[in-house]
Order: structure tokens, then sequence, then C-alpha cells
């Protein structure tokens, strides 16, 4: 039977922002819908909505038809629409089939057959019974899928699906995703990624600022002019030029690091040995917890692993903690922005002074010189345009991209030589993105150096000289960023190999 | 030689007997912590339970009702905390911390008037089998009823966790609420139905105190053992079956100790009191140390406020 969902006029205003506008819009089996938008566009509201997870203020959601009540996300399972959140819905200590038994509803036993007439009929492989913690993102993803599967739904939404995969889980998704759309089931895929749009889905609606701003077939679309309806401005096209000079010094080598870890939610570092030149930008790739959270904090010097040799402008380091790290001229930026680099109870210029205690005159005899950090904050937050001038206001209200610029002012007021930064655009909308990008290629422009720990390989691909894939824990062979394609370094990331 | 071995049957007869109201108290708290919420009033709720069943002993003279009784008010105890928690979202170590000093004060107050009034004899369960039989019996037999209920709990407990679905609901919620949540679990009301199954368990817990163990009611006699449950709790990882021996640990060194000071053994008695204390953490230390496990069974939430988006 076919289905059709229709929204209608549904808005939603939390404090201060307008979610979701007065949103309307129709979806029928058969066909993959993309709604494309940036982060903050409010296609993560709609799809909460959609999923009983928030109410609306205002509006209406039809199913075939029927007016749906969805005040909890048990509405939005007893009436046949399965959600695959961007962060995932499992229970990391309990096991798979346990995950998949919670809102299970016949016994054990059948329901194990029914989980492996799924594994088989599209291919997955996973062991049902170890702790979802040991998956990968990909597999845990499925896990996910085969929960919706359970229940035979009639519409699939998929939330960023792609944002932790490598290109062939992705390619091994999209062949999923086109099964069950040939089986009957409605298919909505949530992204900011034009790519995929366009290779994937039939029809794509664009969203901006909580609004609905297009609705089309998506072979009458380019990259291009999904871009510009998706941030309502031209870009300006970022590129680096490339600078790999064999002349150059090291001013940064890693010898024999290695990590050892009883920790499950932790990985092992092999071996890893690396080293990068003036002025240029290392690239390591990899999906997120192949071991890119230990290494930057043994970079950064929050752990100290025995055996290992860090040599930075000639000087062994790896005993050194953060701080003396920093005094060194060395300066961090982590993939956490709320709980690692910044406090977000405190204010701007606090947070501003947090990394500073040596290398300038914020403080003096132990007392806190407030007028000097209230300048220096101003300073930053002109020079990196954040959006407000306000250094009194408390870091947690910066949305994300305000929030990077922020901690990279702050990182780079000391000059440092050398920037390793951890993902610094994970969650960002575009142009955020395109600022940050150029901040780190005016870094390497003006002979410093930066690692760039990422798992976006368009931005890897972009800014880097050189790259590495770590897998496993393991760093492969560092490639002239040239010579790397999309595939290889997917091929890499998902632990084949490449020659 | 035969009065040796009778001896020893006794003595751990009795250790088991001063080990239940541990037992008790973790186990409950055990069930409670697995589902997120970190509840410190665990002195509070035993020490109301040990007045709430003494004076419902005296005043209608029939334990039964003394027994239910002290676990209702376990209960009732627990609700002002599941109140403050869960419905408005307060701090739950602050309001753990409240709980027991209040239930402290309450249970004084309200155990003016029943101070001095001696206790009810206890029925105790196969009283013949302990006598004839010389060394198990007194291991085996001759207990009250919730000994014999307070030993069979952390089994109970175990395969309610790992084998049933209301267990499996439970952990999944002290694993990510917000996942729970989202799966179309009522988290706070899971929650909600822990915390008074832990307060009943606590009330039980103290009410083995004044009308079994030592039957009577004196001001403040549960004297930390709410803190040692806590404590237990979290140094056997969350695992039933060692919050049984490290509470049967406790047990048997407090009374070996005190055998130990009455044969005037030559260590300080500071340190002898001490001990009981010491050894369990080392034992309970030693026996999980199994970081992965401790990983696994820890839940991940515990004491974090959950709140569901509107």
């Amino acid at each position: 039977m076919a289905t059709d969902l229709r929204i209608s006029n549904i808005s939603k205003i939390y404090p201060g922002c307008i979610a979701n506008d007065n949103v309307s819009l129709q979806f029928k089996s058969g066909k993959i819908y993309a709604l494309l938008g940036e982060n903050g566009a409010g296609k993560s509201t709609l799809v909460k909505i959609l999923s009983g997870v928030v109410s609306p203020d205002n509006g209406e959601v039809f199913l075939n038809e029927k007016n749906l009540k969805l005040s909890s996300p048990l509405d939005a399972k007893k009436n046949k629409i399965g959600m695959v959140f961007q962060h995932f819905n499992l229970f990391e200590t309990l096991s798979v089939f346990e995950n998949l038994s919670i809102d299970a509803t016949e016994d054990n036993k059948s329901l194990r057959v029914r989980i492996n007439e799924i594994l088989k009929k599209y291919n997955f492989s996973i062991d049902l019974d170890v702790p979802v913690l040991n998956l990968s993102a990909g597999q845990k993803q499925k896990v996910e899928i085969i929960r919706c599967l359970l229940r035979s739904p009639k519409v699939l939404i998929m939330d960023e699906p792609t944002s932790v995969l490598t290109e062939q889980e992705t390619e091994e998704l999209f062949i999923s995703l086109k099964k069950f759309c040939d089986e009957g089931i409605l298919i909505i895929y949530i992204t900011h990624k034009l790519k995929e749009v366009l290779s994937l889905c039939d029809e794509v609606a664009v969203m901006r600022k909580g609004k609905v701003v297009s609705v089309s077939q998506t072979q009458n679309e380019r990259v291009e002019t999904l871009a510009n309806k998706m941030v309502g401005q031209k870009l300006a096209k970022i590129k680096k030029k490339i600078n790999i000079s064999k002349n150059k010094d090291e001013i940064f080598k890693v010898k024999h690091l290695n990590f050892y870890s009883d920790d499950p939610f932790e990985t092992n570092l092999v071996n890893l040995n690396f080293s990068v030149k003036k002025g240029e930008c290392l690239g390591i790739a990899g999906i997120s917890g192949n071991g890119q959270n230990e290494l930057f904090q043994i970079l950064s010097g929050e752990i100290i692993t025995p055996n290992t040799s860090i040599i930075f402008r000639n000087k062994e380091i790896a005993k050194l903690n953060p701080k003396q790290r920093r005094e060194y001229l060395m300066a961090f930026s982590p993939e956490d922005r709320i709980s690692q680099a910044a406090v977000p109870e405190l204010k701007i210029y606090e947070n501003v002074a947090l990394n500073n205690f040596k290398s300038s005159n914020f403080f003096e005899k132990g007392l806190v010189n407030e007028k000097k950090i209230k300048e220096h904050s101003k300073k930053i937050l002109s020079d990196f345009s954040v959006n407000t001038d306000n250094v009194e206001l408390k870091s947690q209200f910066l949305s994300g991209g305000n929030l990077q610029k922020l901690i990279l002012g702050r990182e780079l007021i000391t000059a440092p030589e050398l920037l390793i930064c951890y993902n610094p655009t994970w969650g960002l909308d575009v142009g955020a993105i395109n600022y940050i990008h150029e901040t780190l290629i005016k870094i390497n422009d003006q002979e410093k150096s930066t690692i760039l720990i990422s798992t976006d390989t368009e931005e890897l691909l972009k800014l880097s000289d050189r790259i590495a894939v770590i897998y496993k824990g393991k760093l492969s062979k560092i490639m002239p960023s040239e010579e790397v394609t999309p595939e290889k370094l997917g091929v890499l990331m998902g632990g084949g190999s490449v020659d | 030689m035969s009065l040796d071995i009778s001896f020893i049957g006794i003595l751990i007869g009795s250790i088991m007997a001063s080990s239940v109201p541990l037992i008790l108290a973790a186990s409950g708290e055990l069930i409670t912590e697995r589902s997120g919420v970190l509840n410190l009033g665990v002195e509070g709720m035993m020490i109301i339970g040990a007045i709430s069943g003494f004076a419902l002993m005296v005043i209608t003279d029939n334990l039964f009702i003394a027994v239910v009784g002290s676990m209702l008010s376990g209960v009732i105890i627990s609700i002002i905390f599941g109140f403050l928690t869960q419905s408005l979202l307060t701090n739950h170590v602050a309001t753990g911390l409240a709980l027991t000093i209040f239930g402290i004060g309450l249970s004084a107050m309200l155990g003016k008037n029943f101070v001095g009034i001696p206790g009810k004899e206890f029925p105790i369960l196969f009283s013949s089998l302990r006598e004839s039989i010389p060394f198990f019996g007194p291991i085996l037999f001759g207990h009250s009823i919730v000994l014999y209920f307070a030993f069979a709990l952390p089994f109970l407990t175990n395969y309610f966790l790992k084998k049933t679905k209301l267990g499996l609901v439970v952990r999944a919620v002290g694993d990510s609420p917000v996942s729970a949540s989202n799966q179309g679990i009522n988290v706070i009301l899971v929650r909600y139905c822990c915390i008074l199954y832990g307060g009943a368990m606590c009330g039980l817990a103290g009410a083995y105190l004044s009308l079994i163990y030592t039957p009577q009611w004196i001001e403040n006699m549960t004297a930390g053992r709410g803190w040692i449950a806590l404590a237990l709790v979290v140094f056997a990882t969350w695992s039933p079956i060692k919050v049984l021996i490290g509470a049967l640990i406790f047990g048997g060194i407090t009374i070996l100790q005190l055998h130990m000071q009455a044969i005037g053994f030559r260590i300080p008695v500071q340190f002898l009191s001490a001990l009981p204390y010491l050894m369990t953490i080392i034992v309970l230390v030693v026996i999980s140390r199994d970081s992965r496990k401790i990983k696994l069974n820890t839940p991940t939430s515990l004491g974090r406020i959950f709140y569901k988006e509107k």
C-alpha cells in the first residue's frame, strides 16, 4: 500500500529562535526525499516533531490522510514512523540483542530469528551478543536501522546518517536505502551534504532559517544551485596552494608513539612516527574512534606515554604537560568545544585568560588584570569576526561557529609555531567553516605549521599538504595530498590498503 | 573439638545476621543506582524504617504490620527524594544528603517516647533443627524470615537485572536516559519505581535492626550502616553478588574484631575497629578490578539530572 505523509503548517518556537516557521511538505512512498539545510535551519526540530520527541506549537501531521497525534516517541512508533538519529540512541553498555529487544513485543527466540532474517536479507554482518560500545559507527547505525525495520515501518527518517561513515559504508548505506525504498518504505533523508542529495535522492526540500525555501526534483539541480539555496548567498570558493618543499626544516617530529589502555572506550595506538615541516599542514584522516582522541591528548600533553620521543623546535618535549608545551609555542584546539576547549559557564574574557597564564601580562602577582584581558578579548572578537562584542557574555551562549572562532583566536594570540586541531569545523555551518578554513590556510602562509586531525575528508583534501590515515590506532604511510583522492582515503579509513 | 566446631557455626550464624541490613539496603540502592539515580539518603531511610517499624510494633503489637509499615515509611520518605530529583530536577547528591539529615532528625523526634521500651521476640524458623545439627544448624536454621529473604535478594536482583525485560529497561535507563526516552520508555516513571523500591528495602533494613537484630529503639541506631551500604554498591561495581560478598566480609570482620578485642589481642582497638572498613574495600577492589567489566556495569548516567524535551 502506498504511503502518503503530509506535514501541514508546522511551527515551533524556542525562546529567541523560530525553529520551524509554518513548514508544509508532502512525501509519497517509492521516492527518497532529501531535507537539506545548514545547521540551525530547523531540520532537526522538524525531525524531532515527526518522531514525537518534541511537540509543535502549531500545525498537523497526516499519514495517509489520518491526523497523527505525535505527543511521544511511542506514538511515532505505533504509527510506523521509524527514525535513525544523528546521535545514536543506543545503550552502549548493553549488547546488540538487548538493545533490539528492549522495545520488542515478542519473545527473545522469535525476535532472534527475525533479526537474523534481516541481517541476511540486507547483508549486514553484526555480532548480536557483543556490547554496542565495541561496534564501529557504521555498525551502530545498522543496529539502529534494524531496530526500525523490526517494526516494519512505513516511513524511515535518517538524520545526517553519513557524518560518521566511511565512503564505503556510505555506499553500502545508499544501497540499503534504495532497497528499502523499492520495498515501499517512504524515506526522508536529512543532510547538509549536497553531493549525497544529488546521488541518492529523488526530490529535495531546502530549509533556511526555519522555512522551506524550495522544493524541487534533484535531476534539475546541481551542487552550486543547491548550495546557493541553502546558504542564501553566493559563496567564494577557497583553495589552498599546496606547498611541499623538501628542503624545509622539520619543526615537529614524533617517534615511537605507543599507547596502551584497558579502558574499552579507548583505542590503543601502535608505533606512530611522523613529522611536520615548517609552514606545512599535516592532515590525519580517519573515522572517529580510531585513536584520534588518544593521539590528540598525547600530542597536547594530557597523556604522557613512556618511551615516546616528541621533538619540537629541536627540544624533547615528550614529558612536558600542556601548559609547558604551550610555553614552547604549541597551541591546541580540541574537538569538544564545550567541555574541552572552553568552560561554558565562564564569561568570554575569562575563557580567553584560561590558557595564557605565562605568555602575557594577564596576571600580576597572582591577581587577575581584568582590564587587559578584556581589551585583548575585544580584539579577538573583532579580529576573528565573532558575532558579539560583549566580553561579559557567558561562553555557552555563543553558537558553535562563534565559539570555535573565539577558541582559535585565543590559541593564536601567542603566535604559536604549531597548531594542533581536532575536527575544528565539526557541526558548523558553511559560512563558519569557510572562515575557519581561511584562518587555517593563513597560518600556513605565515610559515607556521598545523596538524589537522579530522573526520571530514573534504576538509582534509582542501587544507592538508600531506595526509595520513589512522585506522585502529595505526597510521598509514604519509602521502602528498595531490596523490590522494576521496576514494583512496575511504579505502584506508575503512581498513583497506592502497598502493 | 566438637565444641569448637559448633562455636564456629554460631559465629558464622551471627556474622550472617549482622550483614543482613547491609545486604538489604545495598541491594535496594543498587537498583536505584542502576537506573541512574544516586540516592545518598540510604542512612536516613534506614533510620526512618527502624523507628516506624519499632513504633508500629509497640502500638499495634503486630510484627507483620510493623515490618510492612517500615517498608512503607521507607517508600514515603523516598517519594520526597523522587519528587525533588525527578520532578523538580534538583541535584541528586544534595537532595540525598538532606534526606539523610532529615531522616536522622525526624527519627529522633518520633522515637522520643519509645526509648527504653523492650522489643518483642521475632519468630525464628526451624529452631529445633538449629539445636540438633552441630555445625550447619546455627548457620542454616533458626533465623528470621527477613534473613532468608535478604540472602535470596542479591540472586533475585541479579536475575532481575540480567534476565528480565524490566531489568533490561532499568539498565537501559541508567545507561542513557535520552535514548531510552526516545525509544518511548517513560524514564521518569522507571526512575521513580527504582527510587521507591530502594526506599522500601532501606526501610526493611532499618526494621531488621530495631525489631530483630537488637529489638529496641536507640537514637541513631543505624550507626552509619547506610553509608557502608552505599560504599558497598560502588566498590562492588554494581554487581549484586559482589554486594553480598562485601556485606559478609564487613559483617564477618566486625564480629571477629569484637572477639579479638574481647580475647585481648595486642593490637590497638582503634585499628581493630577500622579493620572491617579497610578489609571490605580492599577485597572488593581486588575482586572487581577488571576495568572492562566496571565500564559495562557502571550506570553511565549515574547522578545526572534528566529532563524531557518538550
